[in-house]
């Protein structure tokens, strides 16, 4: 394999950890998971900055990695530590919780109600049951809870 | 005990320590207050005396050709070379050729004395110091009394500098200095609008002569290539030695006759003369300590002094000489009629201080020796008597709870046996009656004014109005003296019930006063030799100053026409004023168009609003409208701008990190296409 190839595959590696942590933090909403999208980001440049260390034969970039890592390691535990001093504030892992520092007049961005674009289904009310006859279970009931 | 220098200097700096020790501690000295002023006006006024003693030995030991002087130059205060083409008259006779074709401005803080400048400065230390006693007993107890205290220091420290520098810069500096002092004591209670709007007046009007005075003055340099009056550094000074003795050293003609007017004009601000003496009258909402320093007994005399000390340039236009002896009568006049209906006993005064003045400027308007030297000298006994005739009006006003309107008290005589005593013998001196200061020195004003009038019918005329004003001074003095202190006992609810006579430290300066204002006019006219000793002024020593011959004869008839206008004028108040004043209401009556036109001041005041402050005013509002709206409009305008696009991308801020992060890689993308297809559109554009 030729010196061309290789760095263009490795570039290609870089490149799609890069795209799929860029998608990742756009796309996620938990706090944990953007924060991993954003590491895989990082990780992409670091690939690409070794491929292209090898490439021109310089250390230079090789070393700038070992920095990266070294930074992304006191970086992460830094993030990890702001996650958890948040989920202990609001007891969710939802980053849209967190937009206070929008302008006054902005009005806040609201998760859609799913159950408002679905119709209810029509209320089943209890039928009574013959006196002296043990009513039948609900196995739904019974096996599931309904707030899970 | 003291060299000269050294006593030049000190005069003014022991106010100036008054001043700036009580401006520091005033607020803790409380009622104490006024120890550092007075004792130091009172140490100003001992070495102004020693400095007085030893010039009048200089003098006298060493009479140069052109009189004595001695300068001491203390530092240089500003220096610019080459600051202007020689002029013509840059040195007398055919001195210029030796000096350089540019010749430099420098103004060198350079102190001076000599006759002149030491007796102004006995004049103002000593006033001055009897004013400081005084006003501890009448601004006792006043919120502002350190403030008070602090004015007065450094209005003393002014006015010993305005005549003792040696340099019209100078001049001009303290000028206003003692303007500033006097605006800061006429609105000294700043509470009272009156005293307010009377500051500004003060103020305002003062600036449309002082405006002249430095037009003066920059054609004085044009003129003659320096502002100094002695010979300094190579260069003749103004009214220096070598000019003075040379012959052919003033410019005549035009320039001569502008810059006289121009000073004039100055003089006609500051010592409150016909057109611009509306704001003297108005200035009694002062304290009253204050009308008696400032506005009757030195400031205002600064217009006089400065003439006096100008003399060798007056002396050199006819046209202007004559100018300010028809102002002077003029103002002499109007002051005298005005003063005859005033109901405020103040107001009198001030008229008459007006009036006083006005002989002061016929007397220098007549140019020859003997009339400035009289000028000067009723300078002297008018400082006296008229401070005395303040002060006695403020022990009234004193005792009156603030009341000074006349038709509200009288018969105070018994109430107030000091104040009544003394403010009789201000009041003769003022009147003109034989002995008394104030007779010899207007005696010597109308004697030199007649003497022109020989060959000049102009100074004929004046000199009859000199005389009909004598006659009406002794009637308006007197009137105010019977309307006060005689007839029935009235006083005014706002005294209370403790009209009292004034304190101590109250009625000794007046006792003080008195007895100068009895006998000062005798001792200078005959032992005192005032007159031998201005002489040794170098401006008065130049010997184009026209010498009169000996004029005994009609000296004596003038003495004699003075005496019976005087007594006259006393006997007609006395006939109108004591007792029953129906007489005096009938001819009002019978007079009622000049009654009016006195009462009403001559309608100066209603006339400059309608000419001047009320076009300014107007100008003033449209000046503002146009700031208002236009300008500041414009200003808004462009200052919206960026507050409307911020409000347009506020929507932006939407506290979502997600949203902040595809901004940033929308950023990005942006940034990468440029940099992709710019190269493209560089070649394009080649």
């Amino acid at each position: 394999m030729d010196e061309q190839a290789l760095l263009t595959n490795y570039l290609i590696v870089g490149a799609l950890l890069f795209g799929i942590g860029l998608v990742g933090f756009f796309s996620r909403r938990n706090m944990i998971v953007m924060f991993l999208c954003a590491e895989m980001m990082l990780q992409g440049v670091s690939v690409s900055l070794v491929a292209w260390g090898r490439y021109h034969n310089d250390w230079g970039g090789q070393i700038l990695v070992i920095f990266i890592l070294t930074v992304a390691a006191c970086e992460a535990a830094i993030a990890l530590a702001v996650v958890l001093t948040l989920f202990h504030q609001s007891g969710k892992l939802d980053i849209a919780v967190w937009q206070q520092l929008r302008e006054d007049n902005q009005a806040a961005f609201v998760d859609r109600d799913p159950s408002a674009l679905t119709p209810k289904p029509e209320a089943q009310w209890p039928k009574l049951v013959p006196a002296g006859i043990e009513p039948e279970l609900d196995l739904q009931e019974v096996t599931h809870r309904s707030h899970l | 005990m003291f060299e000269i220098p050294i006593l030049m200097v000190l005069i003014p700096a022991f106010p100036l320590a008054g001043t700036i020790v009580t401006a520091v501690f005033g607020k803790w000295l409380k009622h104490e207050a006024h120890w550092p002023v007075v004792v130091s006006i009172v140490c100003s006024c001992a070495l102004s005396l020693a400095l007085l003693s030893q010039v009048i030995h200089e003098a006298e030991a060493n009479p140069l050709a052109v009189g004595w002087e001695s300068t001491f130059e203390l530092w240089n205060w500003t220096s610019v070379p080459e600051a202007i083409a020689r002029p013509e008259f840059a040195a007398p006779a055919d001195g210029a050729a030796a000096l350089p074709e540019r010749l430099p401005f420098v103004v060198n803080v350079t102190m001076r004395s000599d006759p002149l400048t030491s007796i102004m400065l006995a004049v103002v230390t000593f006033v001055a110091s009897l004013v400081a006693i005084y006003a501890v007993g009448y601004m006792h107890g006043d919120p502002g009394y350190w403030r008070f205290f602090t004015y007065i220091g450094l209005f003393v420290f002014s006015m010993t500098m305005l005549v003792s520098v040696s340099n019209f810069v100078l001049l001009y500096v303290f000028w206003e200095a003692v303007g500033l002092c006097s605006y800061l004591l006429v609105g000294f209670w700043y509470e009272k609008p009156a005293a307010i709007a009377a500051g500004k007046k003060a103020f305002l009007v003062n600036r449309v002569g002082d405006f002249g005075f430095a037009l003066g003055l920059f054609l004085i340099w044009t003129t003659y290539g320096t502002l100094n009056y002695h010979d300094a550094d190579g260069i003749a000074g103004v009214l220096g030695q070598t000019r003075l003795a040379a012959s052919g050293g003033y410019a005549a003609g035009g320039v001569a006759t502008v810059i006289c007017l121009l000073l004039m004009l100055g003089a006609c601000g500051k010592s409150a003369q016909f057109p611009l003496h509306v704001w003297l009258p108005d200035a009694m909402e002062g304290p009253t300590p204050v009308s008696a320093l400032i506005h009757a007994a030195t400031m205002v005399t600064a217009g006089v002094y400065m003439v006096t000390r100008c003399t060798p340039l007056f002396v050199a236009s006819a046209d202007a000489q004559q100018v300010v002896a028809i102002v002077g009568a003029t103002t002499c006049a109007l002051g005298g009629v005005i003063a005859l209906t005033q109901t405020d006993l103040k107001r009198v005064l001030a008229y008459s201080t007006i009036s006083q003045l006005g002989y002061m400027f016929l007397a220098l308007g007549c140019g020859t020796l003997v009339a400035i030297t009289a000028g000067m000298f009723h300078l002297l006994t008018h400082a006296f008597f008229k401070a005395l005739l303040f002060l006695a009006a403020g022990s009234v006003m004193h005792a009156m709870g603030g009341i000074i309107d006349m038709r509200r008290f009288s018969g105070l005589r018994k109430l107030m046996p000091y104040t009544h005593w003394t403010f009789l013998f201000g009041g003769l001196a003022l009147g003109g009656v034989i002995p008394f200061a104030g007779f010899w020195s207007k005696d010597a004003i109308l004697g030199a004014v007649h003497q022109r009038g020989h060959d000049s019918a102009l100074y004929l005329a004046l000199y009859w109005v000199g005389m009909i004003t004598a006659f009406l001074t002794a009637i308006y003095t007197f009137r105010a003296f019977f309307l006060t202190f005689y007839g029935p006992l009235r006083v005014p609810h706002e005294s209370g019930h403790h009209a009292h006579e004034s304190p101590r430290t109250m009625t000794v300066p007046l006792m003080i006063l008195a007895a100068f204002a009895f006998g000062a006019g005798m001792w200078l006219q005959g032992p005192g030799d005032l007159a031998g000793l201005l002489g040794h002024t170098p401006s008065l020593a130049y010997q184009a100053v026209p010498r009169a011959a000996d004029h005994g004869g009609s000296h004596l008839l003038v003495m004699t026409i003075s005496t019976i206008f005087a007594l006259s004028g006393v006997g007609i108040a006395a006939y109108l004023y004591l007792g029953d004043d129906a007489l005096a209401t009938r001819l009002a009556r019978l007079l009622a168009p000049l009654y009016w036109l006195s009462y009403g001041k001559f309608f100066f005041d209603p006339i400059y609003n309608a000419l001047f402050v009320w076009p300014l005013l107007v100008l003033a509002k449209a000046s503002d409208l146009i700031d208002t709206y236009l300008i500041d409009g414009l200003v808004n305008l462009v200052g919206s701008v960026p507050p409307w696009v911020g409000a347009r991308l506020r929507s932006l801020q939407t506290g979502m990190v997600q949203f902040y992060a595809l901004a940033m890689v929308w950023g990005v993308v942006v940034l990468i296409v440029t940099l992709l297809i710019w190269p493209a559109i560089a070649a394009g554009s080649k």
